[in-house]
């Protein structure tokens, strides 16, 4: 073992992070750039107002109600409104004009309490929920005949998934667009840039293809693949089948079994939007690397923010105003929002936010196809 | 060059191309005919490939213009009657001998597979078709880079330093095969900085500094240099000595 050796490999990766600032700078930069990101989604984020709607409640329930909402030691706004009819509440969680209804049904011992809420997102509506039974603890002394007597059974109703669903099943169908964009960006980025560096780019640019003939083809042949990828996940995610056991092998299942409303086909064309923007995404930042380690290095600057604002963990509407604005540039948030709104909420092409939601993510399909266009005769003139 | 005769095939009218301060191509002018090698000799970095680039319409002037065929390039219509070798390997390392060939056969519109095997049985290809660019010898690789630049059968060829890593007995045959594409009619011209291979050519044409510092056939060059050495000629043009120093007080380069 010769020390002088160890060294000279030492020296070696030294010498060659110090030519190569890009990778020097990702090491100290990505991991402040992403916690803090992560810091201020976290930190930043509004805890927000709870809309409540109260059907069918006698005025002392609300007004008692109102007041254990005041209570300072409550650390969320809530805001009640008082309704008639127990229909109209559902409707209004339905349409995202409240975040809770609580409806009231029968008087004195046999008052019966119905909490709904959209079931869309588990996380949330959860801590919601908790809040929402905190005033109802707080307001039992209204509810109840006699005091000490037990506070009835409360019942739970979504309007979407159901009121057991958990994470994954509010999760799950997001994925299906997400895998799709960061897993073909990744692979066209480093496609491309082999046939920048490797010389083919510039053999293929010596034959009469045109740019739209390479962009065109590309985006045929990753987003092939990815649809591939869409169908398995999405099998995956839907499916629930059950393997018996087989000799020393127990049994298993496999599939998720999550609980979708929609269409898988209306998720599958938004899955191949975002395909076919990010192959052109990939062309287009394959030119700002040289080596594929730094397209791999794209992966905290582009894909990670987009992870953590696009709604994916937390609702955007929930985010800084200053992060909202940028959310609402990333392809990523209208997947999201699309996917959501087909897989749970059951919406189909009838949707004007899904359609909205298509509009936006062709259109940045096609911003991107541009820009990837446009890269690749820079060079060239 | 050619008082008469058939028409250019080739053209160059004070073509320039600088790169920030650096004038790689700096005022050439050419006229090649066709049925006629043309060897582009000059050390590394005199701008033979620049050249080549801008001839073939890869590379944008800075002035003065390119034409091959009579027409202004860049054209991309006229790509197809050009058939480019560049420098670098330019193949996909994970596809086969046959689907390489196939792929860059398809863009240039010959999709024939006669074409193909043709152009196989040339490189002395034929036995790897299958074979993934991956496990071939620096040499084979060389060949198939060759059968890609001419498998649509281009009237125009430009080939930078076509022979790197060939031996010796397949680049006899290399030069055979130019020869009798010449013969039917091509224009080639070949970038090369070995000046054994210069008596291969019809014409020479000497690049240093990206200026064309002579042209004309072997003999004519060594006559004018009164060497037999090629290579002693291309430094008298170029005003160095022996050694490759400056002579006379011109600068070195």
């Amino acid at each position: 073992m010769s020390a002088r050796r160890v060294l000279a490999v030492a020296r070696r990766i030294a010498e060659g992070f110090r030519r190569d600032h890009r990778s020097l700078a990702l090491l100290f930069i990505a991991p402040l750039f992403v916690t803090a990101l992560l810091g201020w989604v976290l930190r930043g984020s509004v805890a927000g107002t709870i809309d409540l709607v109260v059907a069918g409640a006698p005025a002392a329930l609300v007004d008692a109600l109102e007041s254990a909402a005041a209570d300072p030691d409550l650390d969320v706004e809530v805001r009640i409104e008082a309704i008639d009819d127990a229909d109209g509440a559902r409707g209004a969680v339905r349409d995202g004009d409240a975040d809770v209804a609580l409806i009231v049904a029968g008087s004195g011992a046999n008052v019966g309490l119905t909490i709904v809420t959209q079931g869309a997102d588990p996380t949330t509506e959860g801590g919601q929920l908790g809040v929402v039974q905190a005033l109802i603890s707080g307001a039992a002394g209204a509810l109840l005949p006699i005091p000490g007597a037990r506070l009835p059974e409360i019942s739970r109703e979504t309007i979407y998934l159901s009121p057991d669903a958990d994470q994954l099943d509010a999760l799950a169908p997001v994925f299906l667009g997400i895998f799709a964009y960061f897993f073909v960006f990744i692979l066209t980025g480093i496609s491309f840039l082999r046939e920048r560096v490797g010389g083919t780019l510039e053999r293929l640019l010596a034959t009469p293809v045109t740019r739209a003939e390479i962009v065109l083809g590309y985006s045929i042949g990753f987003s092939f693949f990815a649809a591939i990828q869409v169908v398995v996940l999405t099998l995956f995610i839907l499916a629930r089948v059950e393997v018996p056991a087989l000799g020393p092998i127990p049994a298993f299942t496999i599939g998720l079994d999550v609980q979708t409303a929609g269409s898988p086909a209306i998720a599958f064309i938004v899955a191949l939007l975002m395909a076919i923007g990010a192959v052109n995404l990939g062309i287009f930042l394959s030119t700002y690397a040289r080596t594929e380690l730094q397209i791999v290095q794209f992966i905290p600057l582009v894909i990670l923010p987009q992870a953590l604002l696009g709604g994916v963990f937390w609702p955007v509407e929930r985010l800084p105003d200053v992060l909202q604005a940028i959310a609402h540039v990333l392809p990523v948030t209208y997947a999201v929002d699309a996917l959501r709104e087909v897989m749970i909420k059951g919406a189909d092409f009838g949707s004007s936010v899904v359609q909205l939601d298509l509009a936006v993510l062709a259109g940045i399909a096609i911003l991107f196809v541009v820009l990837g266009a446009g890269t690749i005769k820079r060079e060239v003139a | 060059m050619h008082p008469s005769g058939p028409a250019p095939a080739v053209e160059a009218l004070d073509l320039r191309k600088a790169f920030e301060r650096i004038h790689a191509v700096d005022g050439v002018d050419l006229d090649l005919r066709p049925g006629r090698i043309y060897g582009l000799l000059g050390p590394n970095g005199s701008g033979k490939t620049t050249l080549i680039r801008l001839l073939a319409g890869l590379s944008k002037a800075t002035s003065g213009e390119a034409r091959i065929l009579g027409t202004r390039m860049p054209s991309r219509p006229m790509l197809g009657r050009i058939g480019y070798m560049p420098q670098s390997e330019a193949l996909y390392p994970d596809l086969s001998v046959a689907e390489n060939l196939g792929f860059f056969a398809a863009l240039q519109g010959a999709r024939t597979r006669a074409a193909i095997d043709r152009v196989l049985e040339l490189v002395e290809l034929s036995d790897r078709k299958g074979s993934p660019v991956l496990e071939l010898s620096g040499g084979m690789r060389r060949r198939l880079s060759l059968a890609c630049t001419l498998v649509h059968e281009p009237p125009i060829i430009f080939l930078d330093e076509p022979t790197v890593g060939v031996d010796p007995a397949l680049r006899v045959q290399f030069w055979a095969h130019f020869r009798r594409l010449a013969a039917a009619g091509a224009t080639i011209l070949v970038a090369s900085h070995v000046m054994d291979e210069a008596d291969r050519c019809d014409e020479l044409l000497f690049i240093r500094a990206g200026k064309v510092i002579a042209e004309g056939t072997g003999a004519e060059l060594r006559a004018k240099a009164k060497t037999d050495n090629l290579e002693t000629a291309f430094l008298q043009f170029a005003g160095l000595d022996a050694e490759g120093r400056p002579v006379d007080g011109s600068p070195a380069q």
